[in-house]
C-alpha cells in the first residue's frame, strides 16, 4: 500500500496520545450524563475536604488559646471557661508511645518471619489470617478482649483493685496493649511489602560472603527496610491516637489524668485519663460537658496531629525504599490495612 | 540474646509493678447517682488534699439505681442515691444522707417559660398536652420535645414523687437520657425541649428553669423551703460503714468549713 | 507464635463469655420484641423483667438499625466512588489529580471523632430545623421524638467515612488496567465513557468487591461516630412509614456497645454485651470469607485488588 499520509504515524507505545480528540460533546447523552457526574462527584470530594478541614480550623482557632494546651482541664459547671487540655495531650501521647513500643518490634520480628522463614508454611498461613482477623476486627470488639484480659486477678497490678478485690482493668496499660494490637497489622503490612521489594541478590552477595541468615536479617535486610518500618509505624500511630471506641473503654471517661499509687511512671501507666479522643466525646453534646467551644479547639489540635503524620507518612513513601517511584502506590495498597483509623 | 534480655527486663518491671502494687493502700471506688457527680468528685478532691497520703477517692456516674446494685454487689465501696429508699432495693444497705438538692424543670433558652402550674406540668409530663400552643406562657410553637431519665436514675423517682404523685407515670415517648450532663445537653440543643433536672446542673446557665407553682427554682428558695422540689443525697455502703468507706463518710458529714463551703456552693447542707 | 496464641484466645473468650446470652435466649436473640433499651437497663440494675429471665434480650432492634445504617451507606459509597474512582483516573486533570490524591488520603485518617463532632454540631441540627417539619413531628410523637440524629444523618456521615477506602482500591486498580485493553477498545471506535464502564470497571471488579468488603467491615465497626449521631435509641423504624422513616433513631450494634461500656462488671450485661461483641467478630469474619470468595469469582477475568 502506498505511503499516503492521511495521519501522522503516531510514535511508538502512545496510542491515546496523539489519537484525534475524542470530543465529549459527540457523545450520546447518557454518557455526557456520566461524564458530568463523574466531575460533579470529584470536585465534591474536593470540596466537602476542604469544607471539613476549614470549618474545623476556623471553629477550632476561634476557640483555642495557647493557654489551653497547657492547663490541666478543672472541672467545674461552667465548663467553657475553665481549664485546658494538656492532660488529654498527655494521655494521647501515653498510648500512642506505649502502643507502638509494644506494636513496632513485635510487627517487624512477624514480618521478617513471614517473609523469610516461612516454617511451618500452616503456621505461616495462619499467622497471616490471624493479622488479617485483628486488622479487620472492629476495635470495640479488640477493646472488650481486651478488658476481660486485664480484668483478670492475676494482671491487677497493671490497673487497679477495688477495696473489695475486684480488679478494675482500666489503665494504660491496658490501652496502649489493645491499641498496639490495632497497630500491628498495619506495621507488619508494610515491612513485608518492603522486605519483598527487596531484589534477591542483596541476600545472595550476603550469603555468598559467608554470613548467617540472622546477621543478614538483622544488619542488612532491616536497614534497607528502614522507610517502610517507619511508614508502617507512623501509619499505626495514625491509627492509634484517632480511636476512641478502645479508650472510652478501656480507660473510662474521666477528665484529668488519675495515677495510681505512688511511683512516678508506674503510677501514671496503671492509672486512667482522658485522651483527645475521649476529650472531644466528653465535651460534646453526646457526653457530659456543655462546651462544644472545647471539643472544636481539641479536634482542632487532633485533626493537626492526624494531618501531621500523614504529611510524615507522604514524605516517607516519595522517598521510598528501593524504589522510589512505587511510593504512591505503595501507600495506596496500604489503605486496605487502614479501615478504622478509628472507631 | 537480646531476646532475652528483653524478657529478663519485663519480668523484672512486672516484679517491681506487683510490689508497688500491693503496697499502696486501696482507692475508694465510688458510684451512682449523676447527680451526686459534681459534688462528689469534688469532695473527693478536697479529701485527698487533706490526706495527701491517702489516694484520691474514683468517682463515677451511672445513676443511683445502678449505684445501689453496683455497692450490694461488691464492686463499689460506697454508692451515691438521689432518691429515698424503695421497697425493691436490695437489704443489706446503710444510707448516710450528706446533703439535699433541688430539683428543676428546665426549657430551652429560646422558651424562657415563666411559671407552670402542677397541674400543668403533670399534663406535660404524662403526655396530655403535645403542642406548646396549649402551654400559657410559651416563646415557642411546635410539638413538645419531652426529656425523661432513664428508669435507673434517682432524679427522676425523686421528680415522679415529688412533681407527679404516685399515680402518674411519664410518658415512654418521651426521650430518656442516662446521666444530668446528658439532659442538660439535650434540653439546651432542642428550641422546644422541656425536661427536669438537679439544681445544681443549672446554675451554669445554657438552660432556663422555670418557675414551680409561682416560686422560682433558686438556691436561696430550695434552702429556705419556700421551693417545694428537693431531696436528699445519700451515700449508700453494704453493711454498717466501715475501713476507707467509713473515713470518708465520717469527714464529709463532720462538716468542716471545707466541705461546709464545697456543699453550700450549689447544693444545700444538712445544717 | 505468641501472637497466634493471643488472637486465638480472643475468638475464644469472646465467644465463651458470650455464651449465657445466647444459651439463655435461643435463637430469639435475634428476633424482635419488647424494648431493648428497657432490657438493658433492667440488666444494669439486676431486676428481671416481669415474667422473664435476666438475661432476656431481644436484639433485633439494633441488628436492624446495624442493617439500615451499614448497608444503606455501603450502596451509596459504591456508585459515589465508581464516579470518584473514574474521574481521579480518567477525566481529572493532572493539577486535579495532585490535589485529589492528598485529599483522599486527609478525607481516610480524620478519627472518627470529629466527623460525629462534625454531624452531632452541625448536620444534625441543620436536619433537625429544616428537613423535618411539624407534621412529621406530629405524626410519629406519640412513639418516638424526632431530632437531627437519626438513620439519615448516621448514613451521610457514614458513606463519607467508607468512601476513601474504596476510592482508594477502585482508582489503584483502574490504574492497573492493561493499556492495551483500553487502547483496543478505543480504536474500535467506542467512546471514553463506553471504554471506562464496559472494560475497565468491568476489570476492576474483584478490587471493588474487595474494596466493598473492606467498606462494610469498617461501617459494621464503627462505634463512635454511630454512637454520637445515630440517635441513641433502640428504635426500628418501620421503613413502610416511608420518609419519615429515615428520620427516626436507632442505635446499631457497636453504638450499643460503646454506650453501655459501664455497665460491664455486671454479670448479665457484661454476657449481653459479648454476645453483641460476638456476632460483630461473627460478621466481620463473614464478610471476609464473603469477600475472598467474591474475589474467586471475579479473578477470571479481572485484576487482583
Amino acid at each position: 500500500m502506498a505511503a499516503t499520509e492521511l495521519a501522522p504515524a503516531p510514535p511508538a507505545g502512545s496510542v491515546i496520545a496523539r489519537a484525534p480528540r475524542d470530543r465529549t460533546a459527540s457523545w450520546p447523552l447518557i454518557d455526557r450524563v456520566g461524564y458530568w457526574l463523574c466531575w460533579a462527584v470529584g470536585i465534591g470530594l474536593c470540596l466537602v475536604a476542604l469544607a471539613i478541614v476549614a470549618f474545623m480550623a476556623v471553629k477550632g482557632l476561634s476557640y483555642l488559646s495557647l493557654g489551653q494546651l497547657v492547663h490541666s482541664p478543672a472541672p467545674s459547671v461552667v465548663q467553657s471557661q475553665s481549664g485546658g487540655f494538656l492532660d488529654p495531650i498527655e494521655g494521647t501521647l501515653i498510648v500512642a508511645a506505649l502502643g507502638t513500643s509494644i506494636a513496632a518490634p513485635l510487627g517487624v520480628a512477624i514480618a521478617v518471619w513471614l517473609s523469610e522463614y516461612r516454617r511451618p508454611s500452616w503456621l505461616a498461613r495462619t499467622v497471616e489470617s490471624a493479622i488479617e482477623i485483628v486488622a479487620g476486627a472492629p476495635s470495640v470488639v479488640l477493646a472488650l478482649f481486651g478488658l476481660l484480659i486485664f480484668a483478670q486477678s492475676f494482671l491487677g497490678f497493671l490497673s487497679q483493685r477495688a477495696a473489695t478485690g475486684v480488679v478494675n482493668g482500666r489503665s494504660f496499660f491496658a490501652a496502649g496493649a489493645v491499641m498496639a494490637l490495632l497497630a500491628l497489622p498495619l506495621i507488619v503490612a508494610s515491612t513485608r511489602e518492603g522486605l519483598a521489594q527487596l531484589p534477591d541478590r542483596l541476600r545472595e552477595a550476603s550469603y555468598a560472603l559467608g554470613r548467617t541468615r540472622a546477621t543478614t536479617i538483622r544488619r542488612i535486610l532491616l536497614s534497607a527496610v528502614r522507610p517502610d518500618i517507619a511508614t508502617g509505624t507512623a501509619l499505626g500511630m495514625g491509627r492509634i491516637i484517632g480511636d476512641t471506641a478502645i479508650i472510652k473503654i478501656l480507660l473510662g471517661a474521666g477528665l484529668t489524668l488519675q495515677p495510681v499509687g505512688q511511683t512516678p511512671v508506674a503510677g501514671l501507666l496503671r492509672g486512667t485519663g482522658p485522651t483527645l479522643t475521649t476529650y472531644i466525646y466528653e465535651n460534646s453534646p453526646a457526653g457530659e460537658g456543655l462546651a462544644p467551644q472545647k471539643a472544636y479547639a481539641a479536634a482542632f489540635v487532633l485533626l493537626l496531629i492526624v494531618l501531621g503524620l500523614n504529611g510524615i507518612v507522604t514524605w516517607l513513601t516519595s522517598r521510598g525504599g528501593q524504589s522510589g517511584g512505587g511510593g504512591l502506590n505503595r501507600a495506596f495498597r496500604l489503605i486496605p490495612f487502614m479501615p478504622n483509623p478509628s472507631g | 540474646m537480646r531476646a532475652h534480655r528483653t524478657l529478663i527486663v519485663s519480668l523484672i518491671l512486672a516484679v517491681v509493678l506487683a510490689a508497688t502494687a500491693s503496697a499502696a493502700p486501696k482507692r475508694l471506688l465510688i458510684d451512682g447517682s449523676t447527680s451526686m457527680l459534681p459534688l462528689v468528685k469534688k469532695l473527693a478532691q478536697a479529701y485527698h488534699k487533706a490526706f495527701p497520703k491517702l489516694p484520691e477517692p474514683s468517682v463515677t456516674g451511672g445513676e443511683s439505681d445502678i449505684g445501689i446494685s453496683d455497692v450490694a454487689a461488691g464492686r463499689v465501696d460506697i454508692g451515691d442515691v438521689s432518691r429515698e429508699h424503695e421497697a425493691q432495693d436490695p437489704a443489706g444497705l446503710y444510707g448516710y444522707k450528706i446533703a439535699r438538692d433541688g430539683i428543676c424543670v428546665i426549657t430551652n433558652n429560646a422558651n424562657p417559660l415563666p411559671s407552670l402550674s402542677q397541674e400543668t406540668l403533670s399534663e406535660i409530663f404524662t403526655g396530655t398536652i403535645r403542642d406548646w400552643s396549649e402551654v400559657p406562657g410559651a416563646k415557642v410553637s411546635g410539638p413538645i420535645d419531652l426529656f425523661d431519665r432513664e428508669s435507673t436514675s434517682g432524679t427522676q423517682s425523686a421528680f415522679q414523687n415529688i412533681f407527679l404523685g404516685e399515680e402518674r407515670k411519664i410518658t415512654p415517648s418521651a426521650t430518656a437520657e442516662s446521666s444530668t450532663g446528658l439532659e442538660v445537653n439535650a434540653v439546651a440543643a432542642e428550641k422546644s425541649a422541656i425536661g427536669f433536672v438537679s439544681l445544681a446542673a443549672t446554675i451554669g446557665g445554657g438552660v432556663h428553669s422555670v418557675d414551680y407553682q409561682g416560686v422560682q427554682c433558686t438556691l436561696p428558695n430550695a434552702k429556705s423551703g419556700q421551693y417545694g422540689g428537693v431531696r436528699n443525697f445519700w451515700m449508700l455502703t453494704k453493711g454498717p460503714k466501715k475501713g476507707e468507706a467509713a473515713k470518708f463518710i465520717k469527714w464529709i458529714q463532720a462538716d468542716n468549713k471545707t466541705v461546709h463551703a464545697i456543699i453550700t456552693s450549689e447544693w444545700i447542707a444538712l445544717n | 507464635m505468641a501472637v497466634l496464641v493471643l488472637i486465638g484466645a480472643m475468638l475464644a473468650t469472646v465467644l465463651v463469655k458470650a455464651w449465657p446470652s445466647f444459651s439463655h435466649n435461643g435463637l430469639s436473640w435475634f428476633g424482635p420484641g419488647g424494648n431493648v433499651d428497657t432490657q438493658l437497663r433492667a440488666m444494669a440494675e439486676s431486676k428481671a423483667l416481669p415474667g422473664h429471665s435476666l438475661y432476656y434480650f431481644r436484639g433485633w432492634t439494633l441488628i436492624w438499625g446495624t442493617l439500615l445504617t451499614t448497608v444503606g451507606a455501603v450502596l451509596i459509597a459504591l456508585v459515589v466512588s465508581m464516579l470518584a474512582a473514574v474521574f481521579l483516573t480518567e477525566f481529572a486533570p493532572p493539577a486535579i489529580r495532585r490535589v485529589l490524591d492528598p485529599v483522599i488520603r486527609l478525607l481516610a485518617g480524620v478519627p472518627s471523632v470529629i466527623y460525629g463532632l462534625i454531624g452531632i454540631l452541625v448536620i444534625a441540627p441543620y436536619i433537625d430545623e429544616h428537613w423535618i417539619s411539624n407534621a412529621r413531628r406530629v405524626s410519629v410523637g406519640y412513639v418516638v421524638q424526632l431530632n437531627g440524629n437519626d438513620v439519615m444523618t448516621a448514613t451521610l456521615i457514614l458513606t463519607l467515612m467508607i468512601l476513601p477506602i474504596m476510592v482508594a482500591i477502585t482508582a489503584s486498580a483502574l490504574a492497573s488496567v492493561p493499556a492495551a485493553w483500553r487502547e483496543g477498545s478505543l480504536a474500535l471506535g467506542v467512546n471514553r465513557w463506553r471504554t471506562i464502564w464496559r472494560v475497565s470497571l468491568r476489570t476492576a471488579r474483584p478490587a471493588i468487591a474487595a474494596a466493598t468488603v473492606l467498606a462494610t467491615a469498617r461501617a459494621l465497626g464503627e462505634a463512635v461516630m454511630l454512637a454520637m449521631v445515630a440517635g441513641g435509641r433502640g428504635f426500628a423504624p418501620n421503613l413502610l412509614d416511608g420518609i419519615t422513616a429515615l428520620f427516626e433513631p436507632v442505635r446499631p450494634l457497636a453504638a450499643t456497645i460503646l454506650q453501655n461500656d459501664e455497665g460491664l462488671t455486671i454479670p448479665a450485661l457484661s454476657h449481653t454485651i459479648y454476645a453483641i461483641a460476638a456476632v460483630l467478630l461473627v460478621s466481620a469474619g463473614m464478610l471476609s470469607f464473603a469477600g475472598w470468595f467474591a474475589k474467586q469469582r471475579f479473578n477470571r477475568y479481572g485484576i487482583r485488588a
